[in-house]
C-alpha cells in the first residue's frame, strides 16, 4: 500500500449508530486467562458485539442502504404486477388492493430494515485478525486470523457497480467462515483487499 | 520402481475395462434390439445364424471403436513425480497438465472395489485441501504399483527420498465383527426401527393384511442403511500407526486403505450413543480437509467402535500434546431455550477447544486452537432476548462442528476473544507439519 493512500473509513458525515457510540468501552474480559482454565466467564451482555478495546468499528458506505432498497424495489415490482393481476382476475378488485397494501407494507419494512442492517455492519483490523460484525435479526461477529485467509476477492454485481460499491470477501478453509464486507466504495474495497492479502501473505501458515 | 523417473501409465487392463464398459453401454442402449425379431407371439430373441451374423456385423465395428477409445483413454493419461510435484497429464487432443504439490497432500487412499479385486487392481486417490475438484484419482493401477505409489507419495511428501522403503507400521486397534454388529444394533433409532418392523409384521400376520408390507418396506430399507451399510463398510476395521501417519484398513465388499499423514486431522468428534455408554463404547469421527461430499461420509470414521479410553487415546495421538478428556467442561447457563436433549457444555485449555452436545447421543467435538480457521459468535432474536449467544470455532467442512451453544452473551464474547488469542499463540508455536519427517 503506498503511503498516504486513503484510509478505509470511518466515513465522514455518517452518524455513528447509537449502539456503538461509546467510543472506547472497557474491555469485556481479559482475553485468554493462562493455564488450563475452563471457559472464561465475564463481560457484559450489552457489550458483546462492541468493537475490541480501544477501537471503533469501521463503517461501510451508506450507499449499502440504497443498494438494498433498490434491490427490494426491483423484487417487489414484478411480484406486485403479477400478483395483483392474478388476484384481480380471481377475486376481483378487492383482492388486488389487499395485495397492493401487503406489498407496500413489506416494502416499507424492507426500507427500514435496510437502514438498520446497514448500521449493523462494521469491521476492525487488529494486529493479527480481522473482526467483522453484522446482522440485525441474527447478530454475527466473526474473527478471522490473517494467517488463515486463503484468498480475498472483491465482487460487485450490476447494481453495486452502478452505485460504485463492492463486496470484499475473505475465504478460509472453513466454509462456515462467512466474512464479507459489502458496500465498500469500490476504491476502498480494492485497497482493503490488497492490504488484507498482504497481511495474509506475511502470516500465512498453510492449513 | 521410481515414479520420478520415466512416465507411468495406469494398468493396461483399464483399457480393456473401459472398452468393455463402452460395449456394454452400446449393447444396453440399442445393440440388443438386433437380436430381437417379430414372431407370431410378439417380440422375441431370435438366435438364427442370420440374426447373429447381422448382430456381429454391426457390433464388430462398435467393438473396434470401443477398443480404440479404451486404448486412447489409457494411453492419454500419464503421470510422474517431478521434484516436489505429482504431475498428471491427460488428453491427447486437448492436453491438460495438473501439478499437485506433494506438501499439500491431505490423505492418500487405496480403494479396491469388489470387481477390481478379482483382477488385482486398485484405485489410488490423492486428496488435497480445497473442494470437490481437488482430488486426483488413478483408476486403476496394479495392486503392487498402487501400494508403491502410495508409499512414494507419502515418503516424498514427508521430505524423504522416494526410494525410502515403506514406513513400518504398528497395529493400534482392531474392531472385531461381534462388537461392530452389537454397536450397530445398540442404537435407539435402530431398536425403534426393529420394534416397529416386528410390530408391523405381527399386525400383518394376525390380521392377514398384506398392506403392512408397504409400510414395512421403508422401515426395512432404513434399517439396511443404518445397520447393514456401516457393517459392510467397516468389517475388518484395523487401525495402525506409522511414521507416515494413521493407516486404516476396512471394508467387506470394497476394501480401503486410508493413510492420514500427521497433522492432517483438523478436528475430531467422539460420539457416544445412549446405549453405548453402558459398555463404555465410543465412535471417533474426524474432519480431514479434502474429504468433501460423498467421500466425507465414507472416510470420516477413525474408529467405528472402541472403548472410550481408546478413542481418547487416539485423539491424543492425532493431536499430540493435548488431552481432550481432561478439559473441564462448563455447562451453558440454565434457560428455557436449551434443547430438550440436554444442556450443551464447553471448555478449553491452551491446546484444544472442546464442546459437548446432546444427552441421548452425546457428542464431544474437539478442535486444537492451532487448527481453528475462524471464531464466530451468533445470536438470534430469541437468544438475544435471553442474553445468549453461540460461539463457533470453525473447522474445514466435515462432520465436526465445534459450537458452544447458548452461552451468556458477555461470556460468549470473552470466549471469542480468548479463543482467538489462544489460536494466535498456538499457531505461533505450532511446528509446521508440511514436511513431517524432516
Amino acid at each position: 500500500m503506498p503511503p498516504g493512500s486513503p484510509q478505509i473509513l470511518p466515513h465522514v458525515g455518517v452518524p455513528a449508530p447509537p449502539f456503538v457510540s461509546p467510543p472506547s468501552p472497557p474491555s469485556p474480559a481479559p482475553p485468554g486467562p493462562p493455564g488450563p482454565s475452563p471457559v472464561p466467564i465475564g463481560g457484559r451482555a450489552e457489550q458483546a458485539f462492541d468493537p475490541p478495546a480501544g477501537m471503533v468499528w469501521a463503517r461501510v458506505s451508506p450507499r449499502l442502504t440504497w443498494h438494498r432498497r433498490i434491490a427490494v424495489l426491483l423484487w417487489a415490482l414484478p411480484v406486485t404486477i403479477v400478483g395483483a393481476f392474478v388476484l384481480a382476475r380471481t377475486t376481483g378488485l378487492f383482492g388486488g388492493l389487499i395485495w397492493l397494501a401487503v406489498i407496500v407494507v413489506a416494502c416499507g419494512m424492507g426500507w427500514i430494515v435496510a437502514e438498520l442492517v446497514y448500521r449493523s455492519w462494521g469491521f476492525a483490523e487488529r494486529a493479527d485478525d480481522l473482526l467483522v460484525t453484522h446482522g440485525f435479526f441474527v447478530k454475527h461477529l466473526v474473527v478471522v486470523p490473517y494467517g488463515r485467509m486463503q484468498y480475498v476477492d472483491v465482487t460487485a454485481g450490476l447494481l453495486e457497480q452502478w452505485l460504485g460499491v463492492a463486496t470484499v470477501r475473505l475465504h478460509t478453509a472453513a466454509a462456515a467462515t462467512d466474512a464479507r464486507i459489502p458496500g465498500l466504495p469500490a476504491r476502498d474495497a480494492a485497497v482493503l483487499r490488497d492490504r488484507l492479502a498482504q497481511k495474509g501473505e506475511s502470516r500465512s501458515i498453510g492449513l | 520402481m521410481h515414479f520420478s523417473r520415466g512416465v507411468h501409465r495406469l494398468h493396461v487392463s483399464t483399457a480393456v475395462i473401459s472398452a468393455l464398459s463402452v460395449l456394454v453401454i452400446v449393447f444396453v442402449l440399442g445393440g440388443y434390439t438386433l437380436l430381437l425379431g417379430q414372431t407370431a407371439d410378439g417380440v422375441e430373441v431370435i438366435l438364427t445364424p442370420r440374426s447373429i451374423a447381422r448382430f456381429l456385423l454391426i457390433m464388430m465395428p462398435v467393438a473396434a471403436v470401443a477398443a480404440i477409445i479404451g486404448f486412447w483413454t489409457w494411453w492419454s493419461l500419464k503421470f510422474h513425480i517431478s521434484g516436489d510435484d505429482l504431475v498428471v497429464e491427460t488428453g491427447i487432443v486437448r492436453r491438460r497438465n495438473r501439478r499437485v504439490p506433494l506438501s499439500r497432500i491431505q490423505a492418500v487412499d487405496v480403494v479396491r472395489p469388489l470387481v477390481t479385486r478379482v483382477f488385482g487392481l486398485a484405485e489410488v486417490r490423492v486428496e488435497l485441501a480445497g473442494g470437490d475438484q481437488a482430488e486426483t484419482r488413478f483408476r486403476y493401477l496394479g495392486r503392487s504399483m498402487a501400494e508403491q505409489l502410495r508409499a512414494e507419495l507419502l515418503a516424498r511428501a514427508a521430505g524423504l527420498p522416494g526410494h525410502t522403503p515403506e514406513a513400518p507400521e504398528q497395529p493400534y486397534w482392531r474392531v472385531f465383527f461381534g462388537p461392530l454388529l452389537g454397536s450397530q444394533l445398540l442404537k435407539l433409532p435402530v431398536i425403534g426401527g426393529l420394534a416397529l418392523l416386528v410390530a408391523l409384521l405381527a399386525f400383518g400376520v394376525v390380521f392377514r393384511e398384506l398392506g403392512v408390507l408397504a409400510a414395512a418396506l421403508p422401515v426395512l430399507l432404513g434399517l439396511a442403511r443404518g445397520v447393514v451399510a456401516p457393517l459392510v463398510m467397516h468389517t475388518g476395521f484395523k487401525a495402525a500407526l506409522s511414521p507416515d501417519g494413521l493407516r486404516l484398513r476396512y471394508g467387506l465388499m470394497e476394501t480401503r486403505m486410508q493413510t492420514v499423514p500427521p497433522g492432517r486431522v483438523q478436528a475430531v468428534r467422539v460420539v457416544e450413543p445412549l446405549l453405548w455408554r453402558g459398555f463404555g463404547w465410543a465412535r471417533l469421527d474426524v474432519t480431514v480437509a479434502g474429504y468433501v461430499g460423498d467421500r466425507q461420509v465414507l472416510s470420516s470414521v477413525l474408529l467405528p467402535v472402541a472403548p472410550r479410553r481408546v478413542a481418547f487415546h487416539l485423539v491424543g495421538l492425532v493431536f499430540p500434546g493435548t488431552n481432550a478428556e481432561a478439559v473441564r467442561l462448563l455447562p451453558a447457563p440454565r434457560s428455557w431455550l436449551r434443547s430438550p436433549f440436554g444442556r450443551s457444555a464447553a471448555g478449553t485449555d491452551d491446546a484444544v477447544f472442546v464442546t459437548q452436545r446432546g444427552r441421548l447421543c452425546r457428542r464431544l467435538d474437539v478442535i486444537p486452537h492451532a487448527r481453528a480457521q475462524s471464531v464466530r459468535m451468533t445470536s438470534g432474536p430469541l437468544q438475544r432476548l435471553l442474553g445468549l449467544g453461540t460461539v463457533h470455532v470453525d473447522a474445514p467442512p466435515g462432520p465436526v462442528q465445534v459450537a458452544a451453544e447458548n452461552r451468556e452473551l458477555g461470556e460468549a464474547r470473552a470466549i471469542v476473544e480468548s479463543a482467538a488469542g489462544r489460536a494466535h499463540r498456538a499457531r505461533a508455536t505450532d511446528q509446521r507439519t508440511d514436511r513431517w519427517a524432516t
